[in-house]
């Protein structure tokens, strides 16, 4: 089952092409990456930063179009009635070709993540952007976007945070759709089974 | 008149016919011997041929796969003796290495050979100058396995107990970092976050600081039971994990430090306290073992998943071979598979609190360090060799007793819910009550006694419900006692037969019943037949008593109403 769901999952949770299946947990971050000049991962106690960009530009933009700054909070206290943990907002807009740098401030006493799939590949291993921060801490990161008009799937992978309400979108230009249990936008692709929620 | 004898001649043919096919196999065994003294035995029939039975292929290397190989070899990382080990899936080593040394004294290249947290384990300041660290600072967090998904149909993330089963669960987990499971396009859970929680070991006398930062959605405690630890912390907080009386519970996304230096040694127990009856069925349990003081003594903080230690104490090398964690639990799928039905937590909490009714319990599932056999066989077995002595440390964390019995050895119970016991008990079968521990020295020197010989010896639950997964055996937590002749060099068992035959059971489909029992046997039965005789008896005597009926009144409405 965990296998035969692959695609499943993948469309589900992505909305994107299949790529390289990259076991991302088991990459040492000795082993250094032949052809990125970005951060395959800062890290230290407080959380880590991985894939950040600041100069690589997208083979579709000829420059950065603008400096996006993202404010993101996280914590129980944004949680939507029925879920457990929120963002300050789950839908971030960006011009395409821009850069955007993100603060990602951690309200909670536990681990979370800010998330960002769907990216190049050629750019962002596994197509990712991806913050983690402790509970009371702060991070800052920066990535830079591409043309096209996409909307990427940003959530926390922590068990079950993502069904506990840190599922966002990040829209760029004018986007390509809703992805499903956004808070306060989509409903869940599959209800709870008493059907006494939303 | 010729028509109406003609009429009685049919209608009695028709209720003899009816009666010849009586379904007698309804009657009881005196009406039925009767009836077949008046009508005679059935005539013989030839039963349906048996029909092979395919059996799944077995790939070693799916289970006990190659790259696995170099975690196997001994290791020596940071300074820390890592054991080898036999195991057909081994602990990572470089995780061990860490939980010894500490996530904190570690290098970043050690930390990103694992997925434990740079702060999960924190070890600093020999205060006694015995060359070992005497404050440990523990991180743990909350996850749930096979729970409900609002995005995909699946329950994620995925962690089986036994081929194709996976009940919901919520267990402790070492601090990770980065995804829960294996990778984005995988719900598989990662490798640290898995039934049982890990069986957590400190030094007698060290100051523990253990931090349970709730990453779930329900509040939770930790209490340590049987460990030595003041019912206040020293700034004056609850430290006994019980609601209301000790502490309020933490809540979802809050965090809370719990305090203890424990002045004895023994193995113990911590679980969640909140609504005890089903968290702790849940998952949230795990061992908690208070290793004697010795000089420079490094134990190894956390052994995720139980099994073999493979960093054991001083104290322990002193006197013992090897030392294995054995943690036994059972699962009724009543309580655990109630998070696949919601995500909302006000329904789940419903669903578990208040609608699920603990003395209607009846468990399915048995499982040995989070498994149930043949997944036992990958992880959990106790290997030895000749002439060894072994430690065992043996939790039951289910709601049952354990009657835990040794195939070809009679083992001396050494400790009893961690205190030492003044005389050995040596027996073959110990009763273990539900949140008992039991320390048990295992020697392998055959005097027909202590050891019957080499081999590869049962070890399970002789209550005979155990040794199944819901009704199916072999099932259950059962495991092996294996020497290491009797080892393929996958680390599986050998079998009469080799691997081949373990197939069988490494497929969902045996645990389903669609697998005859003897299948992987030579001269096995085969599927058995998929009609049955008597339900063709009892359709014949319902067609001709339909038909005397129908011949009965035909006949008196054509034959007997005129004139």
């Amino acid at each position: 089952m965990a296998d035969g769901g692959l695609g499943v999952v993948l469309a589900a949770r992505l909305s994107i092409g299949l790529g390289l299946l990259v076991t991302l947990c088991c990459q040492p971050l000795a082993e250094h990456h032949h052809h990125h000049h970005h951060h395959e991962m800062t890290m230290d106690r407080y959380g880590m930063v991985m894939h950040e960009n600041h100069d690589q530009l997208p083979s579709d933009c000829s420059e950065i179009s603008e400096r996006v700054r993202l404010e993101v909070v996280v914590g129980r206290k944004f949680a939507a009635p029925g879920r457990t943990f929120g963002f300050n907002q789950h839908v971030w807009q960006v011009p395409p070709c821009s850069q955007v740098s993100v603060s990602f401030t951690n309200d909670d006493e536990v681990r979370h993540q800010w998330m960002v799939h769907g990216l190049p590949r050629y750019l962002y291993p596994q197509g990712m952007f991806h913050m983690e921060v402790n509970g009371g801490h702060q991070k800052e990161g920066v990535f830079i976007v591409p043309s096209g008009r996409a909307t990427y799937l940003v959530h926390c992978d922590i068990s079950h945070h993502m069904e506990q309400g840190l599922k966002g979108q990040l829209v760029i230009g004018e986007g390509s759709g809703n992805l499903p249990s956004i808070p306060g936008l989509t409903g869940p692709r599959f209800r709870d089974q008493d059907g006494s929620q939303q | 008149m010729i028509w109406r004898v003609l009429h009685a001649i049919g209608l009695l043919a028709c209720l003899w016919a009816a009666l010849l096919h009586f379904p007698s196999h309804q009657l009881s065994p005196r009406l039925a011997a009767d009836y077949h003294e008046l009508f005679g035995e059935r005539n013989y029939r030839v039963a349906q041929a048996s029909q092979d039975v395919a059996i799944k292929p077995f790939v070693v290397e799916e289970h006990c796969r190659p790259e696995y190989e170099s975690w196997r070899q001994a290791h020596t990382i940071e300074g820390i003796d890592i054991s080898a080990t036999e195991d057909c899936i081994p602990d990572n080593p470089w995780e061990v290495a860490a939980a010894v040394k500490g996530t904190n004294n570690v290098d970043m290249g050690t930390l990103m050979k694992g997925l434990l947290a740079p702060d999960a384990v924190d070890k600093s300041e020999d205060r006694d100058g015995d060359g070992d660290p005497d404050l440990i600072h523990i991180r743990l967090e909350i996850m749930e396995l096979n729970g409900r998904s609002t995005d995909v149909p699946e329950t994620l993330p995925y962690f089986e107990i036994a081929p194709g089963i996976a009940p919901g669960l919520w267990v402790f987990a070492p601090k990770s970092r980065g995804m829960s499971t294996v990778n984005f396009e995988s719900i598989e859970a990662n490798r640290l976050i898995r039934l049982p929680a890990p069986a957590i070991r400190v030094e007698q006398d060290d100051e523990v600081m253990v931090t349970v930062e709730n990453t779930h959605y329900l509040p939770h405690t930790i209490h340590f039971h049987g460990v030595d630890h003041p019912f206040e912390t020293p700034a004056g907080e609850g430290n006994d994990g019980v609601p209301m009386f000790s502490e309020h519970p933490v809540p979802p996304g809050g965090a809370k430090t719990y305090w203890l230096s424990p002045r004895q040694a023994g193995t113990a127990f911590y679980h969640c306290h909140v609504q005890p009856h089903s968290h702790i069925l849940m998952g949230l349990q795990g061992l908690f073992i208070v290793e004697e003081n010795r000089p420079n003594n490094w134990v190894q903080t956390l052994n995720v998943g139980g099994g073999r230690v493979r960093a054991r104490s001083i104290g322990v090398s002193e006197r013992y071979d090897r030392e294995f964690d054995l943690h036994y639990f059972e699962i009724d799928k009543e309580l655990n598979d109630r998070i696949k039905a919601a995500t909302d937590p006000r329904l789940i909490s419903k669903s578990i609190h208040r609608e699920y009714n603990i003395t209607q319990r009846v468990a399915e599932y048995y499982v040995l360090n989070g498994r149930s056999f043949p997944y036992t066989l990958r992880e959990s077995l106790v290997v030895l060799k000749p002439e060894e002595r072994v430690k065992l440390r043996v939790l039951n964390g289910g709601g049952e007793g354990l009657a835990l019995h040794f195939h070809g050895h009679k083992p001396a119970l050494t400790h009893s819910d961690g205190v030492i016991l003044k005389d050995e008990q040596r027996r073959d079968v110990f009763w273990m009550a539900s949140a008992q521990r039991a320390d048990f020295a295992l020697s392998s020197e055959n005097d027909g006694l202590k050891s019957y010989g080499a081999g590869a010896w049962m070890l399970h639950d002789h209550r005979e419900r155990a040794v199944t997964t819901n009704g199916i055996g072999p099932g259950g937590g059962v495991s092996m006692l294996v020497y290491d002749d009797y080892l393929e060099a996958s680390g599986l068992p050998k079998t009469v037969h080799g691997e081949q035959s373990l197939g069988a059971f490494f497929d969902p489909a045996y645990y389903r019943g669609d697998v005859p029992v003897f299948a992987m046997m030579p001269h096995g039965l085969g599927e058995a037949p998929v009609t049955s005789p008597s339900s063709h008896r009892s359709f014949r005597f319902a067609l001709f008593s339909f038909f005397a009926l129908l011949w009965l009144m035909a006949g008196w409405v054509l034959f007997w109403q005129r004139d």
